[in-house]
């Protein structure tokens, strides 16, 4: 469920004894510490205009009511990019008690760079030490005592994929809460003649007397407006009083960059990081170097482009195929199912009881849409996310956008958005959904729009069934080749003409690791959760719509009225309108709604043999080809409107009726003249 | 051995060489003295081959005179930095203190140590560059950009060229700071991003990014 943050978490300030924030840089099993601590009851908040969200979840302890919010992984808080506004703003916003910061142990000078800005900004903060294990196989380690003792808060070690250490971390957390004791500065300071200006700045704020915002630390604001925090700048601006200190930043931001030769805040990010480097040298041992590991030599083959292309065309395959079959298999066994226990038997009791009138037909039809949720929804979906599940946890997945980035680039994309386009050839719907892991709404956007025009496994079936089988195999492969065609075109054309840049590639790789089952487990079922919340209702609604319209006759009118363009233009018969309208729900009806259709117009019976009856080749050709291009199937666009916005969602829906219409008809303009 | 008005003559003629030609009523102005006395003074700046005067080009320094002015400069700048540094002093406060010390030094190793020190600045508190060692202009190797790089090469990051200080910021925060390491790892194909290894951790970096973190080799 979806609430925009700042309720989100005043609800949350107001439900619970206490909040707690979870912050921590990306990929170092700050998940598992949120899962591990938090049940069922986990919502999701989105500051308006961001594509970042944050999760929001509840649990108790002793008794206590105690909030989480779990920051998106960042390397650093900052207004650089998205996710790290985000996180600030939700620590600013939020307010915690406490901070828990979850800390990679293999990689500690990075990860103590947002630690430092922590206890610059003087929450109460508490480190889980994560991976130890990994690390001391690594043959490192850490002192743990010492590491507390420098930077003034406790530190507990954890291993969070195990559950280890995190019911120590927990009672700390709330420890530290409890007592809200903020932690004191930090006694190694930044070099002398940047701490130098920073003290001046400091003073000047704390002599003026103003008004904090955020009831932020004088230092804290002072080394924010060093940085030039374009934020907080905005923020005391506005703010009565702040003018000379503004103007004494400025003038201290060109001194500093006068005196080092780069920007004031790059100087300070510079300090930054050379105190973490100065902290991890005090406290991290290394025992001679050990032997890489499987992870990280089965890594190293997946990123050199020698062995990692075919690696990938392999991985590729293998999804393609697991979804394919196994989803298909899946499937067939439930729609079997559902229509010899519930769909038919229902179908028989109501119109034994009622009769054919338009409620009895609505539910059938009603039936049908979440039949389509349920065939669309178990086998593919659940099956897609349990693998992208894995994929991102054993962290191939920065292989594979590694590896195809610069292809992706063409059309805008980064090399992430492989998978969920490759996904969408088993079916769309997860695979739209999949774009979450994409940073950037134009990147979503791109992905959405080409994902959409990938022939799911539904199209693939009435490209067989209405072109290969009546027309062979070349014309098969020139639709394919049709539609790749347009797929290339479209894509540069996105890329030339939608505002924005693609921000560079700047992606952390790591080696492999072991995917544990609970966290995939887990991820899978909150993503197939909102899946199922999202799609369902519209299903029905959906189902029941057209249902009610095709009943009622109004649909062949319809396409008779659109009959200049479709039997002038495209060269269909009015029947396969209604079919193509129809096939909104499911696509793969399109077939059968066709013969449906000629039955109901009196065609020989004998047209469920040989579509031939009443359609040429070509017809053929061109239905399936409008088929595969025109407007997704209701369960894409319900996927298309929950990552896109309902506006976008629809833009898409009437770009590629147009797109099908066009392409259909001149296909068909193009046969009649040859 | 140069007397220190000499001196000072010579680190005026430079810096005001950095603004274009010498004009004999600027030096005047500039060392608040009257046109004959600078008159005067070129007159034995020329005897001992440290300037050339011509109604063209003004008041030029030779390669002596030259490297006589950068040792004063340089000497002038390292006191500066001294005292700001070390001493603590503000910015504002230490020139007339250096312009004092500079002439105090009278061997190229104390020079030295001096430098050594403050761990061979390269500005001074305002902002000038400190120029090279007496004599041989230290060249600094050329900085490449990183996308320049093949697999294998080790390089140090010299700085990032970039009017974004979006990207230099996040950058920064992952490390890639001017004199941090980089080794390259892997290239992906099809001029895609470059794999480094960076404090201890691995990145992808895309090529335009990489064309913007400018190294010099080790």
């Amino acid at each position: 469920m979806q609430f925009s943050c700042h309720s989100a978490l005043n609800k949350l300030r107001g439900e619970t004894d206490f909040t707690i924030a979870l912050a921590g840089n990306p990929n170092v099993g700050k998940s598992s510490v949120f899962n591990s601590l938090t049940g069922m009851g986990v919502e999701t908040a989105h500051y308006p205009g961001k594509t970042v969200e944050l999760n929001v979840a509840t649990t108790s302890l002793n008794g206590m009511n105690i909030g989480i919010i779990d920051l998106p992984g960042t390397y650093a808080l900052g207004a650089v990019s998205e996710d790290q506004w985000v996180a600030r703003q939700a620590v600013l916003d939020g307010n915690p008690d406490a901070v828990v910061m979850v800390v990679d142990a293999t990689n500690l000078a990075r990860n103590l760079y947002m630690v430092v800005q922590f206890l610059e900004l003087g929450y109460p903060l508490v480190i889980a030490l994560n991976v130890l294990d990994v690390m001391r196989r690594q043959g490192r380690d850490v002192d743990i005592d010492r590491l507390s003792i420098l930077l003034g808060v406790p530190v507990v070690p954890t291993v969070a994929n195990r559950g280890e250490g995190l019911d120590e971390l927990i009672q700390k957390a709330v420890e530290v809460a409890r007592s809200g004791v903020r932690p004191s500065p930090l006694g190694i300071s930044y070099g002398l003649d940047v701490e130098k200006n920073i003290r001046r700045l400091t003073d000047a704020i704390a002599d003026a007397g103003l008004e904090d915002p955020y009831g932020l630390p004088h230092r804290a604001l002072a080394l924010l407006l060093l940085e030039k925090d374009p934020e907080f700048i905005e923020l005391t601006s506005a703010m009565p009083g702040w003018e000379p200190v503004l103007e004494l930043a400025v003038g201290l931001r060109q001194k500093i960059a006068v005196e080092h030769g780069q920007s004031a805040a790059t100087r300070i990010a510079g300090e930054r990081h050379g105190l973490a480097g100065i902290i991890t040298d005090e406290v991290e041992t290394r025992k001679e170097d050990q032997k890489p590991g499987w992870g990280e030599r089965l890594w190293r083959y997946t990123t050199s482009p020698t062995t990692g292309i075919p690696i990938l065309l392999l991985v590729l395959a293998a999804n393609f195929l697991i979804l394919y079959f196994l989803g298909n298999a899946l499937a067939e066994l439930i729609s079997t199912g559902y229509a010899n226990y519930l769909a038919d038997p229902v179908r028989t009791a109501l119109v034994d009881a009622y009769g054919e009138n338009l409620v009895t037909l609505s539910i059938i039809w009603a039936m049908d849409g979440f039949k389509a949720a349920l065939t669309v929804g178990i086998p593919f979906v659940l099956v897609f996310y349990m693998l992208l599940a894995v994929l991102e946890d054993t962290g191939y997945l920065n292989s594979v956008a590694f590896l195809t980035d610069s292809v992706m680039h063409r059309f805008g994309l980064h090399g992430r958005a492989m998978i969920p386009i490759v996904a969408g050839a088993g079916c769309n719907v997860p695979a739209i959904m999949g774009t979450r892991v994409l940073t950037t709404m134009r990147e979503r956007v791109i992905a959405g729009t080409l994902i959409v025009l990938v022939p799911c496994s539904a199209r693939n079936a009435v490209i067989f069934g209405a072109v290969a089988f009546y027309s062979g195999w070349q014309s098969t492969l020139a639709l394919y080749a049709i539609i790749l065609v347009l797929w290339v075109v479209l894509g540069l054309a996105l890329n030339k003409m939608l505002p924005g840049q693609t921000m560079g590639l700047v992606m952390e790789m790591f080696a492999f690791r072991r995917p544990h089952t609970t966290t995939i487990l887990k991820k899978t079922w909150f993503r197939f959760r909102d899946f199922v919340f999202m799609v369902i209702p519209l299903l029905l609604v959906g189902s029941v719509a057209l249902g009610a319209l095709f009943q009622t006759g109004i649909l062949l009118d319809a396409a008779n009225w659109f009959s200049p363009v479709l039997q002038g233009w495209m060269g269909l018969p009015p029947i396969a309108g209604v079919a193509l309208v129809v096939a909104v729900l499911r696509k793969e009806l399109a077939l059968q709604l066709l013969i449906a259709m000629a039955l109901v117009q009196g065609v020989d019976p004998d047209v469920r043999n040989n579509l031939n009856a009443f359609m040429t080749n070509e017809q053929l050709f061109v239905f399936a080809l409008v088929t595969a291009i025109y407007i997704p199937c209701v369960a894409t666009i319900a996927a298309l409107a929950r990552e896109l916005g309902w506006k976008r969602a629809l833009m898409i829906m009437g770009f590629t009726i147009v797109l099908a219409v066009f392409v259909g008809g001149l296909v068909n303009q193009l046969l009649l003249a040859f | 051995m140069l007397t220190e008005v000499v001196e000072e003559y010579l680190e005026a003629i430079y810096k005001m060489s950095l603004n274009g030609p010498v004009i004999a009523a600027r030096l005047a102005e500039w060392m608040k003295v009257s046109p004959p006395t600078v008159a005067d003074m070129l007159k034995r700046l020329s005897d001992k081959g440290l300037v050339k005067t011509s109604r063209r080009d003004g008041v030029k320094l030779t390669k002596k005179g030259l490297e006589t002015a950068e040792t004063m400069v340089r000497r002038h700048r390292l006191w500066e930095r001294f005292l700001t540094d070390i001493l603590g002093l503000n910015w504002d406060e230490v020139h007339e203190e250096a312009c004092k010390l500079e002439h105090a030094i009278s061997s190229p190793q104390v020079e030295e140590k001096l430098a050594d020190i403050l761990g061979h600045p390269e500005t001074c508190p305002h902002g000038h560059p400190i120029p090279g060692t007496r004599g041989a202009r230290k060249r600094e190797k050329e900085a490449k950009p990183l996308s320049q790089c093949s697999v294998g090469d080790e390089a140090i990051i010299e700085r990032v060229a970039d009017e974004d200080s979006q990207l230099l910021q996040y950058l920064a925060s992952l490390g890639l700071l001017p004199e941090a390491r980089v080794a390259v790892k892997e290239i992906a194909p099809f001029k895609g991003p470059m794999l480094v290894n960076v404090c201890g951790a691995q990145y992808a970096l895309g090529q335009e990014v990489a064309a913007k973190i400018m190294v010099k080799g080790k």
